[in-house]
């Protein structure tokens, strides 16, 4: 009987032992990240029966397990992934939104700078310091678009940075969790208990894998976890690893794209099967905002540069020569695809600034039929030939053969702003001259009609007048303007009613209407009497006060030209800056949903896995409690055996 | 319900640095005078404002315009007044020249002093501007418009117009070209003054030279007054001008207050929410705070 009540004390200390021990375990452990409490599971040994009844024999540690809650932990995994995603996003994309934000190194500002020296030019065209000023401040806008795009190239390089970096942890978590599968499974297999903290350290690494990319786990039945990332690629399969690599875009040798590699073979990823997590944030950042931020700046460089320039060919500089390109501009970037086979060499080249879009396109040949597609809204345009022009970009196949299944990325504005430089420093190369002149020809008008300085439509720099016109009136009902020589038509704009007057045809005299001929409008207002001569003639002349190619120069500033000739530049800046200004909010908005959530999902781990000091410090009284009982009850059975021996004596 | 001590930390944390954050927000909305620090802040008001600005800067733009406008016809102005004061008092000395007392010797010194006139006049003709651009070239600013020659003087300029931007719809013509001040309509007032030298050295002999003395004289007067009121019609031309510019003048300062205005409620702080919500934000911290430090004193450990 003593015997008995001494190995159920003894199972009472061992248990009590156990309780500490275990007490102790959560006490060191509770600020361990991932730790989930353990519990000893206890119950009473099995009892002996005696004839009269069962009599305890004490009690026994069936297991010492942890408190872990599948279900919610696989809520903070999945909220993880989406959290890290948002923030990521969110942190790159403040980056962009800084740099905009910044009002002194913003756009506007240099496109206001660089516009109010152009109208200053054109009111004092013939000023050399005025002209000076001006080149400058067209070099400062230069500078402010370079600098612009290199800080988008950086954040650019950046994002290749962090994903390279991203892809090496989620390779690494994954032999991490391979390894610790293994373990797991001899240990559950052999010992039949599971190993509570390794266990504890494979799902810490889960959930440090979830912040890199959206994870999904399959526990197995012997214990080992299968791990699925993105959109149910296998990463983990027991002790199986795939992995991730990063691989140069073969479109871009410069953009790093995600690719999944198995034993057989390497797949690049598309944006689409790597949603959440950081790599799955900073692909959508890179193709939703980045890309279109980049682009659109290019496209405003690409469109002022153009417009300006087309402009600046109407005018006549200082030296009286036609004005050359104030601002270089690369062509759009061709990058045919590394896998072509063909040998073919595609070349893009704008052909209407005021035409083209923000968007990058794809040429796709299948061996009939060219495929253009622009990438911005999949809108796909197919062509038996080339060469084509979309949206105003012309496509053209300049060497070499194309083969099936060979494909081109056209890029149009992406590197535009980096790229864009002045042409020339000389400031009498400023043409804010008129390109032609227009005289009362004779000094013997009897009239009392005047002739207007002609200006140039965008057609005349292309075939500027060769030699003078004269226009000779002859009165009468209607009076007629007869040209000389006549060998292109001339049209007549009268009251909003537009005539045209075939080449060699006298022309019926409005006064006040606006005359064009080859690319020239000009106005004659008055009453000319008969005979009375007018002239249009090129301008060769160095005049120095002749403004009138500046005042249009000027006047682009506020006149629609991106987009179709819908917006001006500042505008179309103030769009970008919206953008990003909305996706920013949004995503700032998101952002602190998913933390919330997050933080919800782990303060309900927590609050099951979790320790609590106070709840241990409990325990710890009451093991230490129960410990002294143990003892105490064999300190009696000792005495109970000491009573039976004394009874010998 | 449960809570394990790491939540309670966890908790505490995060309340207090999201209150951080809050605080450094409106310190630097404080520090800036901004409402608006980045453009996810606000929008659409952000978008607005940089329309405003752009507005701003063209606007301006507007108003340098103008400014060169107003130089230029100033400019202009007090050379056609100088014109006219030349012009009148060649008037005044013909009226004399007509006298028939006067010997051919006398007239001879009225002619040498119309000569005088008539360089002076071709001076003010070639009138320069502050830049040294000549006002009466029409574009070729760079050119000495008017040279003395044997019947008066040629021009070497052209007749086009410099127009200015001066307002978003207006051209303004910024200066006027020399033969349509000297020579309109056929009228040269250089050969005038030079036809009355030639007349005035001319010696009267007899009936018939006294004849062509007194139409040719006739025709100078006239001539000179159409001359004379040409110059005013121009001057006058001028001064509307001046007054147009004024009145846009006043617009566009009206305009660019207006900007100003929109800019300031689209972007800038209100200083009394503001500090008023600092000083909540303070408060709640040191609770935040306080409690946190409290919660986290009470342990079990303390009393074993």
């Amino acid at each position: 009987m003593a015997s008995n009540i001494l190995s159920i004390g003894t199972s009472a200390l061992n248990a009590a032992q156990v309780g500490l021990s275990t007490t102790g375990h959560n006490i060191a452990n509770a600020s361990t990240p991932g730790y989930s409490r353990q519990v000893v599971v206890q119950s009473a040994a099995q009892a002996q029966n005696f004839g009269y009844g069962y009599i305890g024999q004490g009690t026994e540690i069936s297991a010492v397990t942890r408190v872990y809650n599948q279900i919610l932990a696989r809520q903070v995994v999945n909220s993880q992934a989406v959290s890290s995603g948002v923030d990521v996003y969110s942190s790159n994309l403040g980056a962009i939104e800084n740099m905009l934000s910044d009002a002194s190194a913003g756009l506007n500002p240099a496109l206001n700078d660089f516009f109010a020296s152009v109208q200053s030019l054109s009111a004092n065209p013939g000023d050399t310091p005025t002209r000076q000023t001006m080149l400058s401040y067209a070099q400062s806008l230069v500078n402010r678009f370079q600098s612009t795009n290199n800080r988008l190239n950086e954040i650019r390089d950046s994002v290749n940075t962090q994903l390279t970096s991203s892809v090496s942890m989620v390779n690494s978590y994954a032999k991490q969790i391979a390894r610790l599968n293994d373990v797991i499974e001899k240990a559950v297999n052999s010992a039949g208990n599971p190993p509570n903290d390794l266990m504890d350290q494979r799902d810490q690494l889960v959930l440090e894998l979830s912040k890199q990319i959206k994870t999904t786990v399959v526990p197995q039945n012997q214990g080992s976890y299968n791990i699925f990332i993105g959109n149910g690629l296998p990463l983990v399969v027991g002790t199986v690893t795939n992995s991730l690599i990063t691989t140069s875009s073969p479109t871009d040798p410069g953009r790093l794209e995600v690719a999944y590699q198995n034993k057989t073979k390497t797949t690049v990823l598309g944006i689409d099967s790597l949603p959440g997590g950081e790599i799955g944030g900073l692909l959508q950042f890179r193709s939703e905002s980045l890309d279109t931020v980049q682009n659109q700046l290019g496209q405003i460089a690409v469109v002022l540069a153009e417009t300006f320039n087309t402009q600046h060919a109407q005018g006549l500089d200082k030296n009286g020569n036609p004005g050359g390109a104030l601002f270089s501009i690369p062509d759009p970037a061709v990058s045919s695809n590394s896998d072509n086979t063909g040998s073919a060499i595609v070349s893009s080249k704008i052909m209407d600034a005021r035409a083209i879009t923000s968007s990058d396109y794809r040429l796709q040949y299948d061996g009939t039929n060219y495929k253009i597609t622009r990438l911005s809204d999949k809108t796909v345009q197919s062509f038996t030939s080339l060469p084509q022009t979309i949206d105003g970009l012309s496509f053209s196949q300049i060497s070499g053969t194309m083969l099936a299944g060979d494909d081109f990325v056209i890029r149009p504005t992406q590197n535009a702003a980096t790229t864009m430089s002045l042409v020339f420093t000389d400031a009498s190369k400023l043409a804010v001259g008129g390109p032609a002149l227009s005289s009362n020809a004779n000094a013997a008008n009897t009239g009392a009609a005047a002739i207007s300085a002609p200006t140039a439509g965008t057609s005349y720099a292309a075939s500027p007048l060769a030699s003078p016109i004269g226009l000779t009136y002859t009165s009468g009902l209607p009076g007629t303007l007869t040209l000389a020589p006549s060998t292109q038509p001339v049209t007549v704009t009268s009251g909003g009613v537009t005539t045209t007057f075939p080449a060699g045809t006298p022309i019926t005299y409005t006064s006040g209407a606006t005359i064009t001929v080859g690319g020239l409008s000009f106005v004659i207002t008055g009453a000319p009497a008969n005979g009375d001569q007018f002239t249009i003639a090129p301008n060769t002349s160095t005049g120095s006060g002749d403004n009138r190619n500046g005042l249009l120069l000027a006047g682009l500033q506020s006149q629609g030209t991106l987009n179709n000739s819908k917006t001006n530049y500042s505008d179309a800046f103030g769009q970008l800056v919206n953008t990003v200004g909305n996706k920013a909010r949004e995503l700032k908005v998101i952002g602190l949903t998913e933390a919330k959530v997050l933080e919800q999902a782990t303060a309900a781990v927590q609050a099951e896995s979790g320790v609590n000091l106070d709840e241990e410090a409990t325990n710890l009284l009451r093991y230490q409690q129960a410990y002294q009982a143990a003892g105490k009850m064999m300190q009696i059975a000792s005495q109970l055996f000491d009573v039976l021996l004394q009874l010998g004596h | 319900m449960r809570i394990s001590t790491n939540t309670i930390y966890q908790s505490g944390i995060s309340k207090i640095s999201s209150l951080q954050a809050d605080q450094t927000k409106l310190q630097q909305q404080i520090s800036t005078g901004k409402r608006i620090t980045l453009p996810s802040d606000d929008p659409i008001a952000s978008t607005r404002a940089l329309e405003i600005s752009h507005a701003q800067g063209v606007n301006a733009s507007f108003a340098s315009g103008r400014q060169t406008a107003q130089l230029k016809l100033n400019t202009l102005e007090s050379s056609l007044a100088s014109i006219t004061s030349l012009l009148v008092s060649t008037q005044s000395t013909l009226v004399g020249a007509g006298n028939g007392s006067l010997s051919d010797l006398q007239r001879g010194f009225i002619a040498t002093e119309l000569n005088g006139s008539l360089e002076e006049l071709i001076n003010l003709a070639n009138t320069q501007d502050s830049s040294g651009d000549f006002i009466y070239a029409g574009f070729k600013t760079d050119t000495k418009p008017f040279i003395a020659n044997a019947s008066g003087a040629s021009y070497a300029g052209d007749s086009n117009q410099q127009l200015i931007q001066v307002d978003a719809q207006r051209l303004m013509a910024a200066n006027i070209s020399g033969d349509n001040v000297f020579q309109a309509g056929g009228n040269d007032v250089f050969t005038t003054l030079s036809n009355l030298v030639t007349l005035l050295n001319t010696p009267i002999t007899n009936a018939a030279t006294q004849a062509a003395f007194s139409s040719g004289l006739a025709t100078a007067i006239s001539n000179l007054q159409g001359s004379v009121d040409n110059v005013l019609n121009v001057r006058a031309a001028i001064g509307s001008k001046l007054n147009e510019l004024d009145a846009l003048d006043t617009a566009g300062a009206d305009r660019a207050l207006q900007y100003s205005k929109s800019l300031s409620e689209l972007e800038d702080l209100d200083y009394a929410s503001a500090l008023s919500d600092l000083a909540k934000q303070q408060t709640i911290m040191e609770a935040a705070q306080k409690s946190f430090v409290e919660t986290t004193k009470l342990s079990l450990f303390q009393f074993i």
